[in-house]
């Protein structure tokens, strides 16, 4: 019951990262973009899509605060400045997209584009550095606390949240490449190829202080997984990138997208069965089974789950289907 | 400044402006669906202006609403990790119900519905504005319902110094729920109409060349209104005896009162039981302004052969008059929320151990922070709703018909 819960939370924080991270890639995007047209275009893209993708988060902390109550406080509390950043983030790219093109004037329309900007790396950023703590393990107490913030402050945690910041840029980048019109989408192409080395760069960096982590080595319950985890993503950006050159952005979006789940399930599956793993008392590792609600609470939403999830989906599957394909001069404009 | 203090003053902050949004969100919501509903049925063309153009300032206001509520969701795990852990269980689930069957449908529909106009059929664009609203009465049900266990906790037992979920139903049939969401729903219902009867009462003031089209808005909005007013009375006072008669504190001193702090005495030691007067204060003027807000079923007469509109000082009354639902919304929420004090659960969960063992600097920090951060967009939102308000509903850019010009601003610049 438990690791079907946890299985779930997994699932709605990793569609999260994958869906809102092409948000927040296309955010980023509107740095190197001095055309407001084409700033406006790329939002656009985005489009419909936008509100459903938010939302992912929100039912992700829904679950983990109705199924998982004692990692929810734990978590949230133990990693607060990261979390706030994150939230920020989240706050300024959702009030940033959708009001952006309600002012007429292209300055006023160019700052709420740099509040989207900074709000994409906040966000990413900070989603980055939370997988990255729990990898690191944080110093939970006896008295079930997590004790200070300064657990946080490690070059791992630094390079791990850039290494997001940029495998979002890359993700971002191809979800243009397959949404733009088909003569904008080269140059979206152009520069997901280009970013590619730069995230390979990064996902080397974080994964060399990471094993020379001492923190991070002893944290890991299963180290091949962990190890598995860099492989991975190098292997998924090089899939990406042959896909570009090869004019397949549907493979390589698939490829960037497998790049910002796999960081969630094999952190999930390295430290399994713990949720939370302490670096100053291992009787004091927050289990799964411990971290979730009792019983009754896990049937109660058990039942609810059962015809709800693939409600869920299929209403997010509808709406995909409804505006799938490239936007043209037929596409809605309201970002 | 201690941690707690902090804690709670960031919360008030959310919540309330949390609070102003989602009321304008639910009753504006409803008032659409009956707009864009009138619209596919008659093919009025009046109709389709009339959803496109609140349609543009209910998404407006959505804005902050979404941005809040995210911040009310994170804020529990934040700032209250003693909820989480003690009453986690129960309190968890209403919550987790909230954003699986609300939240996240009612964005995604939301989503549909923004960029699926002049792109799906007529009948399926209803039907999601359908879900829209639906869906975020299903959230002002289960944050209620979450809400009201926290007012009176129920159907838990408490084990090893955690509460566990015994029986959900009586959530459901808890005696602060059910008022209290029929009284929260015509408040916003409330809100909806007379925000709706003010603007058009600008735009009637100013002689905007749109007669037609602001004198139903206008007509709508003050029905709406009317009808609310009173139903938002009868939900507020029979709160009374209900409410009164599991939180014996919250509305003064009695003999009831005073048993029950010095049960509380002997259970959890010495404290100050009594709520702040600000609960008080704030029940007081809520009700002032409550039967002052009696006072709209007198305009309705005005409505025959247009004397409301020929007359003008109803319009001015109307237009001045559209704060003062919104302060009475913030004052209930003060009545009920700070009426709770000392407690997260009334009588089971003091504030104290609730909040997260960070340190007070941090705490100010998220506190300044989100405050600065969520009152300057509270602010910019405000802005810009009046600044399309005020631009009419000539070519709201929501609905506009996709083309090459598009991306042009064919309205007239107010920045």
């Amino acid at each position: 019951m438990e690791l079907a819960w946890y299985a779930l939370l997994g699932l709605f924080f990793a569609s999260y990262l994958v869906l809102a991270g092409y948000d927040y890639g296309v955010g980023l995007s509107l740095a190197g973009n001095a055309d407001p047209g084409r700033r406006r275009a790329a939002l656009n893209a985005v489009g419909p899509f936008f509100l459903g993708n938010e939302v992912w988060l929100v039912a992700a902390v829904g679950i983990l605060f109705g199924a998982f109550p004692v990692l929810e406080g734990e978590l949230l509390s133990g990693f607060y400045p990261i979390v706030l950043g994150a939230l920020a983030g989240v706050i300024l790219v959702t009030a940033g997209v959708q009001l952006r093109s309600r002012p007429a004037h292209e300055r006023v329309r160019a700052r709420w584009d740099r509040v989207v900007v900074v709000g994409s790396t906040l966000a990413a950023l900070g989603w980055g550095a939370l997988l990255a703590g729990l990898l690191q393990g944080v110093p939970r107490h006896a008295d079930g606390h997590i004790a200070g913030l300064t657990h946080l402050l490690t070059p791992f945690v630094a390079a791990a949240a850039l290494a997001t910041v940029a495998l979002v840029a890359v993700h971002g980048a191809t979800f243009l490449t397959l949404r733009l019109p088909a003569a904008d989408a080269a140059g979206a192409g152009r520069l997901a190829r280009r970013l590619v080395p730069v995230a390979i760069a990064a996902v080397g960096a974080a994964t060399v202080v990471g094993l020379l982590s001492a923190r991070v080595r002893e944290t890991a319950q299963r180290p091949a997984l962990g190890v598995l985890l860099p492989v991975a993503l190098v292997a998924a950006l090089l899939v990406a990138r042959v896909a570009l050159a090869r004019r397949r952005p549907g493979v390589a979006f698939a490829a960037t997208g497998a790049a910002l789940a796999l960081p969630v399930v094999l952190v999930g599956a390295t430290l399994w069965p713990y949720a939370l793993v302490s670096t100053v008392d291992s009787g004091a590792s927050l289990t799964v089974a411990d971290a979730a609600a009792s019983g009754p609470t896990l049937r109660l939403l058990g039942w609810l789950a059962l015809p709800l999830v693939p409600a869920l989906l299929g209403f997010q599957l509808m709406c995909w289907w409804v505006f799938r394909g490239r936007t043209d001069g037929r596409a809605p404009v309201y970002w | 400044m201690d941690t707690l203090l902090l804690a709670r003053l960031q919360f008030a902050t959310t919540a309330g402006i949390h609070f102003l949004f989602v009321v304008v969100t639910l009753g504006l919501v409803t008032l659409l669906v009956g707009l864009q509903t009138a619209w596919v049925i008659t093919g009025k063309q009046k109709y389709e202006r009339l959803t496109r153009f609140w349609g543009q300032l209910y998404v407006i206001n959505y804005v902050l609403g979404i941005a809040t509520g995210i911040v009310m969701e994170f804020q529990f795990g934040l700032n209250w990790s003693g909820v989480s852990r003690y009453v986690g269980n129960v309190f968890g689930a209403p919550l987790a119900i909230e954003t699986l069957v609300a939240f996240f449908l009612e964005s995604t529909f939301l989503g549909m519905w923004i960029f699926g106009w002049h792109r799906l059929r007529r009948g399926v664009h209803l039907a999601l504005l359908w879900g829209v609203a639906l869906t975020a009465y299903a959230s002002a049900f289960w944050i209620l319902v979450a809400n009201s266990w926290l007012q009176n906790p129920v159907g838990y037992e408490v084990r090893d110094g955690v509460a566990h979920l015994t029986d959900f139903g009586a959530l459901l049939t808890n005696p602060t729920f059910g008022m209290a969401f029929g009284h929260v729903v015509a408040a916003s219902l409330l809100v909806g109409g007379m925000l709706m009867a003010a603007v058009s009462a600008y735009h009637l003031i100013r002689r905007t060349p749109d007669y037609a089209l602001h004198r139903t808005s206008l007509r709508i909005g003050l029905v709406t209104s009317a009808l609310a007013i009173t139903l938002v009375q009868g939900f507020g006072f029979a709160q009374f005896g209900p409410v009164g008669a599991v939180q014996p504190t919250k509305f003064g001193a009695g003999d009831d009162a005073q048993a029950t702090i010095a049960e509380w005495t002997a259970q959890f030691g010495p404290g100050d039981y009594t709520p702040p007067v600000l609960a008080s204060v704030g029940l007081g003027f809520m009700i002032l302004i409550g039967l002052t807000l009696g006072t709209l079923w007198l305009l309705l007469p005005l409505l025959f052969r247009d004397w409301i509109i020929r007359l003008r000082v109803p319009l001015w009354l109307i237009l001045l008059a559209v704060p003062l639902p919104l302060v009475a919304v913030i004052l209930g929420w003060l009545a009920r929320e700070v009426g709770r004090q000392p407690w997260v659960a009334y009588g089971l969960l003091p504030v104290d151990q609730a909040v997260s063992p960070v340190g007070a600097p941090v705490m100010l920090v998220s506190l300044i922070g989100f405050s600065l951060l969520l009152g300057t967009l509270a602010v910019t939102n405000w802005v810009l709703m009046a600044r399309h308000a005020v631009r009419g509903a000539h070519d709201p850019a929501l609905g506009r018909p996709p083309g090459p010009s598009a991306d042009v601003p064919t309205e007239p610049a107010f920045v």
